[in-house]
């Protein structure tokens, strides 16, 4: 299981949010770069399709992939109240033939994106990871070197943390009170919901990105 | 002067007591101060000071004491009050400060320290020794030049301060504003975003959004789908020349009429030892039901060939495998001897009660999984094709476990152990059952016995195992056309598949609970009656009552099939 949040910020404002970020988890940010292959069962897999996340890291020289299931989302009253989003998600490492294996079972392409921006993966009362990236659509299948953003002024801010059903009250908490400190650059929310823009992000960015001002007398 | 306002700073609540007119006449004050200052309102105001700062303090002795950690908010708003308030009284009472005079009555402990500092018109040594300090730092190589020029430059310094500080403040208000914290005495002013930008702003966020959780506006047209003109780097490897997109394997077909010799090629690190099964293979699935001496137990057990000929591999069920199946082959003719001694034991097992049969057979599973080292989760796709295949073959005395055969045609050309050939049910049933135990008996023993542990523990543990095991191997498309699983989890039915197999095969004996299940219509009897035979089975068999309703499925489908 994980919690998970996620926000916008306009690219104008995002490097004022990765110093925000650089002191607020302590740790060096990595480069983020993502090719995620989603894809869809067949009708011969069930009458329900499945849908499965191909995940390839190219920040390596060595291209490493991961399988990931995201399941559906916890329900209920209990849910509601949780400003963090709680699913089920299963995820391994896998080898490159993995696309070749699921297209040899049925799953046929369903859409491919290219994330490329910088993450964080830090402690702060439970393993929590911060990514930043714009998200990218690619105008050719598999066509990465040509990808465009999808949407160019704006990138997705994510907060994830793994959990499981005993302890996924206490990451949800983790995870909102470090949301807290990202308020003055940008509102985070269960995935689906939207947040708009913060008025203070001007602001605040401008003062993170700023060295301190003020006048010696 | 400085000690009459140092006396009144230090008692606001009390001395007005003392600067009041002697009790005995209610004398007033001068009216001119009177005008200018209304003693009593100053007297209660501080008394309200004084009430207001008590409470405080003990509310932040409050907090000290039970350890939480106040709401700042609030206090600072609340010191800013009082604050507020001490600076007006003050001020007020500075205005007609010169108007009174420090005048006590008695000399008590209370006052007896502070008494002479009050009264002295004089600075204390001390202090002036601090005053003279200052003034000399202050006048610092200005009291060489005349005193005009002296205050010149004081003013100078005077009005160079009071610029800073105007900066100061300034600076401290654009941020007050910007951080939306307010003024001190307003409220906050909160940015706005212009409309139209923020309507363009949330657009803009609902399309990412999309985009990233349902993959809104990233699928491609169908036309555009075609293999791409140049991949990735990390791509290119994977997806080969041509084969990008969702396309099954093609090669299903071509393998299974020239197995040999493409066997070994596509075989790495295995002997190539396909070529004798393959041929007695295509011999055998010619023969008769029944008719054949199996002689050669091993020969007949893992030729790909009946696929060829089987009904499944009609319906395309068997397009990739072919490595796979290659491998059986090989894995079959090395482990040729291994498989007569199992002959040997399985006839004696047939004549053994059912649940000596079962128990016995699961040790000679075993230890025929033991014996296997190749290939261990490749036959696991094999294994899903012949899930149903397994549960006919278990139909009746009849335990092929170690006897792979693919449809009705392979049974006919393999070799009983027993020779009891279950004709009442048809050789439909026999067959896939028996194809499957080869092909769990192939597997390595490791994980042979893992599954089949796994398999007598919680089936629900099982699935993700088998998911695991599964997806580590290229799982063939072999059962795609055929099989349709309910359920949305493409691994969970197949590990359902193994699982149930294993099932099968750990209740080899109990043949007659497999009757009902090909015959009923997604019936779950089947399990039940496997359940009554096979004491062991009976909490797997119970926990598997989810899932197997594929096998039905198939078996019907498998019929079908054979019969057409």
């Amino acid at each position: 299981m994980e919690c998970v949040v996620q926000g916008i910020i306009e690219t104008q404002h995002v490097e004022a949010l990765e110093i925000l970020l650089q002191g607020l988890c302590g740790v060096r940010r990595e480069p983020l770069k993502v090719h995620e292959i989603c894809l869809k069962s067949g009708p011969n897999l069930g009458a329900v399709p499945s849908e499965v996340r191909l995940i390839c890291n190219l920040e390596q020289t060595e291209p490493t992939w991961t399988v990931r299931f995201v399941g559906g989302a916890m329900r209920g009253a209990g849910a509601e109240q949780l400003s963090v989003l709680v699913r089920t998600v299963i995820e391994s490492k896998a080898s490159k033939n993995v696309l070749r294996l699921f297209y040899a079972l049925g799953y046929k392409l369903d859409h491919e994106l290219l994330r490329v921006g910088f993450a964080f993966h830090f402690q702060r009362g439970t393993q929590m990871t911060v990514t930043v990236s714009s998200v990218n659509k690619m105008p050719q299948l598999h066509n990465t070197d040509e990808a465009v953003p999808v949407t160019p002024g704006i990138q997705l801010v994510e907060v994830t943390a793994p959990a499981s059903s005993e302890t996924y009250t206490e990451v949800a908490s983790a995870v909102s009170s470090f949301c807290e400190y990202l308020a003055p650059l940008l509102h985070l929310s269960k995935p689906g919901i939207s947040t708009g823009v913060v008025p203070t992000a001007a602001a605040a960015a401008a003062s993170l990105m700023s060295d301190g001002g003020g006048t010696t007398l | 002067m400085a000690a009459m306002e140092g006396a009144l700073q230090n008692q606001p609540p009390q001395p007005l007591q003392q600067q009041q007119p002697q009790p005995a006449a209610v004398e007033r004050l001068n009216d001119a101060v009177q005008q200018q200052l209304n003693l009593k309102s100053v007297k209660d105001r501080a008394t309200n000071l004084f009430k207001n700062i008590t409470r405080i303090l003990e509310d932040l002795d409050g907090h000290a004491r039970t350890n939480t950690t106040p709401k700042w908010q609030d206090l600072l708003s609340q010191y800013s009050m009082v604050n507020l308030e001490l600076f007006n009284i003050v001020d007020e009472i500075k205005k007609v400060s010169k108007a009174f005079v420090v005048y006590p009555k008695n000399v008590n402990a209370e006052n007896a320290v502070v008494l002479p500092v009050m009264l002295s018109s004089k600075l204390l040594p001390e202090m002036e020794v601090e005053d003279n300090a200052k003034r000399e730092q202050l006048l610092l190589g200005l009291q060489s030049l005349p005193i005009s020029t002296q205050i010149d430059k004081l003013k100078a310094r005077i009005d160079m301060i009071g610029a800073a500080c105007e900066s100061a403040e300034k600076v401290l208000a654009d941020t007050r504003k910007a951080y939306c914290i307010g003024t001190r005495q307003g409220i906050p002013v909160v940015p706005t975003l212009d409309k139209a930008q923020a309507a363009k702003i949330q657009e803009q966020e609902n399309l990412l959004r999309a985009a990233v959780n349902y993959g809104e506006a990233l699928r491609l047209p169908p036309d555009q789908r075609q293999n791409p003109p140049a991949l990735p780097m990390h791509l290119v490897d994977v997806l080969g020349g041509g084969d990008g997109g969702a396309q099954a394997f093609p090669e299903a077909s071509g393998m299974y009429s020239k197995n040999t010799p493409v066997s070994s090629s596509n075989l790495s690190g295995q002997s190539p030892l396909m070529q004798v099964p393959g041929s007695q293979l295509l011999g055998r699935s010619a023969a008769s039901p029944g008719g054949t001496s199996i002689t050669n137990f091993d020969n007949t057990t893992t030729s790909p060939l009946p696929y060829a000929n089987s009904p499944r591999s009609g319906t395309n069920i068997m397009n990739t495998p072919s490595p796979q199946q290659q491998n059986q082959q090989q894995k079959q003719q090395q482990q040729q001897q291994q498989q007569q001694q199992q002959q040997q034991q399985q006839q004696k097992l047939m004549q053994l009660p059912p649940q000596q049969q079962l128990l016995a057979q699961q040790q000679f599973r075993q230890s025929a999984m033991q014996g296997l080292g190749q290939n261990p989760l490749h036959q696991l796709h094999d294994l899903q094709g012949q899930a149903q295949q397994k549960f006919q073959s278990l139909h009746g005395q009849h335990q092929m476990q170690f006897s792979p055969s693919m449809g009705h045609q392979q049974f006919q050309g393999r070799q009983l152990p027993s020779g009891h050939v279950p004709h009442g049910i048809g050789q439909n049933q026999l067959n896939p059952g028996s194809q499957m135990n080869r092909h769990l008996s192939q597997f390595s023993g490791a994980a042979n016995s893992a599954l089949f542990n796994a398999a007598q523990t919680t089936p629900n543990q099982m699935i993700p195992n088998m998911s695991a095991t599964m997806s580590s191997q290229s799982l063939l498309p072999r059962m795609q056309p055929q099989f349709e699983m309910p359920g949305n989890n493409p691994q969970r039915s197949h590990a359902s598949q193994i699982l149930s197999d294993q099932m099968f095969n750990m209740g080899a004996t109990n043949t007659g609970g497999m009757m009902p299940l090909q015959q009923q219509h997604g019936s779950q009897g089947a399990f039940g009656n496997m359940a009554q035979n096979a004491q062991n089975l009976q909490s797997n068999m119970v926990a598997l009552q989810g899932t197997p309703q594929n096998h039905p499925n198939f078996n019907q489908q498998r019929q079908q099939n054979q019969q057409q």
